[in-house]
């Protein structure tokens, strides 16, 4: 049974960071009807922002949590300033086109000046070691993402649930002509919203760096479970994403449990399980059902 | 206008085709040259990852491997060489079948290469191996593991020249085994490599004594071990090691996750099977600490390993891993034997190489053994280091004892081969 | 108060508005009645600014409006109420009332919102979906009374409404003009029409064909009604 249970939360910790990239991806599609394939590049860089402001500026991975994200939304900014608002009413293939393109040039960046073998990084100190959740021990490093995404989530929940910016987001990701012709200016927020979704990337890679393999194609490897999280959760909805984020975790940890073989074909079985009982996906609205 | 795109269609097939025939037709000319050296040449092509997973452990540094074992053959030679005129070329294969395919195709009938080198990936190494069979064209695999190519799929005019499962297996597996730790779980990527080194593994820890507890496939690639991590120490009975079969990205994944997870501290050590400098690097030396793997060379070996290396330093900047270090050398001993036999044409080559004996620094004890072409030779038995213990980077092996060339390779008489 | 001057628009090859003018004045209801695909909905969205592809000028309080944006002429005094009545699943029904910028001087108070609409009131923490289709359209018509806009641009409201819940679209565009809101009004239901209206423009093939006032659309019932293939 705490075998089980382990397993579960195996998988609510894989999820977390499913979820914080699933949860960018989901808030950039509904702002700007654009599928973002460069996030998990930005995932990517999260990690060697987190690895060259340690070993450049000697930099502590704390430090990092906040200074990589911030920066990696500046730069989503300028991207979507310069090219990907160009997308919004174009043909979806150039769409592709251009964030596929993206992921490449910064993965092969990477790749020029790093190499394709992974970069050290180590684990702050405090989060050495395990604690003890009562039925099993866990590392604490491990505790620690989780309860940062869960409380990372949560925030962007209340954000999105109370405030006035997070009313204007949800109207905007469900209908953005609508909320333009209400009086709300929807193209001067879907720039900081990309930034905001590029930054949650960010920060899912610096969350990884001291756990998982830094290297140039760390986020390619894991964007089209990212890809089917969101089509899981439903497209656009945010707590939907992060919803699937956590149950995709935790299926893959039993699939990989009972079944190793076929975990990985878990996910996209889910999905397509999904997909034919509810096309909206788990959270998503069927156009016209409440109409 | 349908038809005059057609017209045009065939005209651009038409002209394709005469170039096709006429390309055949100048590459059949030289080749009715008589002489001792074809196209008065000897070309030896490189078909390696030029950038993707395996381009740090093969890649371009096993070109220059190549064309420095080239440099250092005429200068030995000098006015006595075989020819003057020896070419290097290479060839990215992307570590897939279908590609090195076509491209040692290319290289054997186009390019008139002579010898082919490298080939990372099982799967993409027993294409090529195929290709040399058809074209009874040389080639040496450097950079595969699969004991494939010396078994079932070998032949004439391939041979297998730095390492295969069954030397890690035997290398780590036994050893360990012996060492006490019984009880093994392995867990190993799923495709052609992985279920290879499980099968050894799982052969080796048997013949020592031990038994699997459990092997399970991952998924590949993988950055969530987790579960397996989780799994390890409830199987029963517990293992007293894990074995990983991963490699590159994944094995820092399950080293990270192994840490995190405290493994070590609940009684499960780690085993490796197959371990670069370049992994240690990304994951840091004091986290593999002690952690023993099997490998037939490595640059600080002895002097004349870290004279060698020395020089490749100097020439790439980096230091050489085994792969390297066995492309030179192979390279080197087909020149060589061209040198003997005066002649490049395969046949003449591979008769003057079979039960060749030689040592260098890279193969101590080695033999090009005729029976399945297996080219055996010492492998080694090395450890991490303490971190306070490394002097430089790259410097993160030390030698715990050297498996006999008899021992690291399986009994001809057991690898299933017929040369034919 | 509202001047349409010579509009045209287009899907693609296809041209939908031939050149629409019209004039709607300060305080008057007046309504636009055409056949299934004469272009009205078009129309309301080039008004509004959603429709790309459109020429000729469209003026508000005698200023040009035609090349703003949506969200600019919505808070110059627009009122929009698209033909599926724009409530939002993902707010609830007062996050639905609160979400546009109040725009004029003479914009609702949500106690008077909720006074006025009690329905509205009792269920403001729903989703704005959950409510029924009679409902949302009076929330989506109080959301315009409590921006505080000029004019009230409604496509086709009483689409698919029960009787009882027609005459109660009426009694809200009653009160909507008794605020001093100036309307327009898509409406295929000419009977509706000549109730709530003061004046009508028929629509066909993309031009105004006709401007009746009441009494004629009451004799002529049978005829329009023909027309529009009822
Ligand atoms: N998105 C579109 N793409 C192409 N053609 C369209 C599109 N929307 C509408 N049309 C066409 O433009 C014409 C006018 O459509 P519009 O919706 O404005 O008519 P309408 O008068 O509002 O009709 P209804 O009474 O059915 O609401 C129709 O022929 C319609 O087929
Ligand atoms: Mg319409």
């Amino acid at each position: 049974m705490s075998g089980l249970l382990q397993q579960l939360f195996n998988g609510l910790v894989s999820g977390s960071f499913y979820a914080l990239l699933a949860l960018g991806l989901s808030v950039i599609f509904g702002m700007l009807g654009v599928v973002n394939f460069a996030h998990g590049a930005f995932y990517m860089l999260g990690a060697f922002g987190a690895f060259v402001l340690l070993d450049s500026a000697g930099l502590s991975w704390w430090l990092a949590l906040l200074v990589v994200p911030i920066l990696l939304g500046v730069i989503g900014m300028v991207l979507e300033r310069l090219f990907v608002h160009r997308l919004m009413h174009l043909f979806p293939l150039y769409n592709f086109l251009l964030t596929f393109g993206i992921a490449l040039i910064l993965q092969d960046l990477i790749r020029m000046k790093y190499g394709v073998t992974s970069q050290p990084y180590a684990r702050p100190s405090i989060l050495d070691g395990s604690v003890d959740l009562g039925l099993f021990t866990y590392p604490k490093y491990q505790v620690f993402v989780f309860v940062f995404s869960i409380a990372l989530s949560g925030l962007v929940w209340l954000v999105l649930s109370r405030t006035r910016v997070g009313m204007i987001v949800r109207a905007s990701t469900e209908r953005a002509e609508l909320t333009q012709s209400l009086g709300i200016d929807v193209r001067r927020w879907v720039t900081p919203v990309f930034g905001f979704g590029i930054a949650l990337a960010g920060l899912a890679g610096v969350l990884a760096a001291p756990m998982r393999a830094v290297n140039s194609s760390m986020g390619a490897d894991l964007i089209i479970v990212i890809f089917a999280v969101v089509v899981i959760g439903g497209l656009g909805s945010v707590l939907g994403s992060v919803a699937a984020g956590y149950i995709v975790g935790m299926v893959t940890a039993i699939g990989n449990f009972y079944v190793p073989a076929l975990s990985q074909s878990l996910v996209f079985v889910l999905m397509a399980l999904v997909l034919l009982l509810r096309p909206a996906g788990l959270f998503g609205r069927e156009e016209g059902v409440h109409a | 206008m349908a038809t005059k795109l057609t017209t045009a269609g065939a005209l651009t097939a038409t002209i394709a085709m005469g170039a096709v025939i006429a390309g055949c037709a100048g590459a059949g000319g030289p080749q009715s040259d008589s002489g001792a050296i074809t196209d008065d040449a000897i070309k030896l092509g490189v078909i390696t990852d030029l950038s993707g997973v395996y381009s740090e452990l093969a890649g371009p540094n096993a070109v220059e491997a190549v064309t420095m074992a080239v440099e250092d053959f005429k200068a030995e030679h000098g006015e006595d060489v075989v020819t003057q005129n020896i070419e290097v070329t290479d060839a990215d294969h992307q570590n897939k079948p279908e590609i090195a395919n076509t491209t040692a195709r290319e290289m054997y009938d186009r390019d008139g290469v002579d010898a082919i080198f490298d080939v990372p990936t099982s799967s993409a190494a027993l294409a090529v191996a195929n290709v040399a069979k058809q074209n009874q064209k040389m080639y040496f695999n450097i950079g595969a593991a699969t004991t494939e190519l010396t078994g079932e799929q070998c032949n004439a005019y391939t041979y297998h020249y730095a390492y295969n499962t069954y030397m890690l297996a035997h290398g780590t597996g036994k050893t360990v085994t012996e060492q006490g730790a019984e009880n093994w779980y392995i867990i190993y990527p799923d495709y052609a490599f992985g279920q290879d080194m499980n099968k050894s593994f799982t052969a080796a820890i048997k013949d020592a004594g031990g038994s699997v507890v459990k092997a399970d496939p991952t998924p590949f690639p993988n950055d969530n071990f987790s579960t397996f991590m989780t799994k390890a120490p409830t199987l029963s009975p517990k293992p007293d090691v894990m074995g990983t079969m991963q490699a590159g990205g994944d094995l820092v994944n399950v080293v990270k996750q192994y840490n995190e997870f405290g493994l070590r501290d609940k009684g499960v050590e780690l085993a490796v099977g197959l371990m670069f400098d370049t992994d240690i690097a990304s994951i840091g030396v004091d986290k593999l600490e002690g952690t023993l793997y099997t490998t037939p060379w490595f640059w600080n070996l002895d002097d004349q390993s870290r004279e060698w290396a020395d020089r490749f330093k100097d020439r790439t900047g980096t230091r050489p891993t085994f792969d390297h270090a066995a492309n030179y050398s192979a390279a080197m001993q087909y020149l060589q034997a061209i040198q003997r036999a005066g002649s490049d044409d395969a046949d003449t080559v591979r008769e003057e190489l079979d039960g060749h004996t030689f040592d260098d620094f890279f193969a101590r004890n080695a033999e090009f053994r005729a029976a399945d072409h297996a080219v055996t030779h010492d492998a080694h038995l090395a450890r991490v280091k303490e971190e306070s213990d490394v002097e430089e980077d790259f410097d993160f092996t030390e030698l715990v004892e050297t498996i006999p060339a008899d021992e690291a390779y399986m009994d001809a008489a057991d690898s299933g081969c017929e040369m034919g | 108060m509202l001047n349409v001057d010579n509009v045209t628009a287009r899907y693609g090859e296809a041209q939908v508005l031939q050149g629409v003018s019209l004039d709607v004045d300060t305080g008057e209801v007046v309504t636009l009645v055409g056949r299934n695909g004469a272009g009205k909905t078009t129309l309301l969205r080039c008004l509004m600014g959603l429709h790309r592809s459109m020429t000729g000028d469209i003026r508000f309080d005698g200023t040009s409006i035609a090349t703003l944006s949506p969200h600019k002429r919505c808070r110059a005094g627009l009122g929009y109420v698209p033909d599926d009545r724009g409530i939002y699943a993902s707010l609830s029904v007062e996050e639905n009332l609160t979400l546009p910028p109040v725009v004029g001087p003479d914009a609702w108070s949500l106690e008077k919102v909720y006074e006025t609409f009690p329905v509205l009131a009792e269920r403001r923490r729903q989703a704005g979906t959950h409510l029924s289709g009679g409902e949302q359209q009076m929330l989506a018509m109080a959301r315009v009374l409590r921006m505080g806009a000029r004019i009230l641009l409604a496509d086709e409201p009483t689409e698919g409404l029960a009787p009882l819940l027609v005459r109660q679209i009426g009694e809200i565009i009653r009160t909507v003009k008794e605020h001093g809101v100036t309307v327009l009004l898509i409406e295929q239901n000419v009977h509706f029409a000549s109730t709530v209206a003061d004046r009508h423009y028929l629509i066909a093939q993309g031009r105004v064909v006709e401007s009746l006032d009441n009494a004629e659309v009451e004799q002529r019932e049978h005829e329009l009604l023909e027309y529009l293939g009822i």
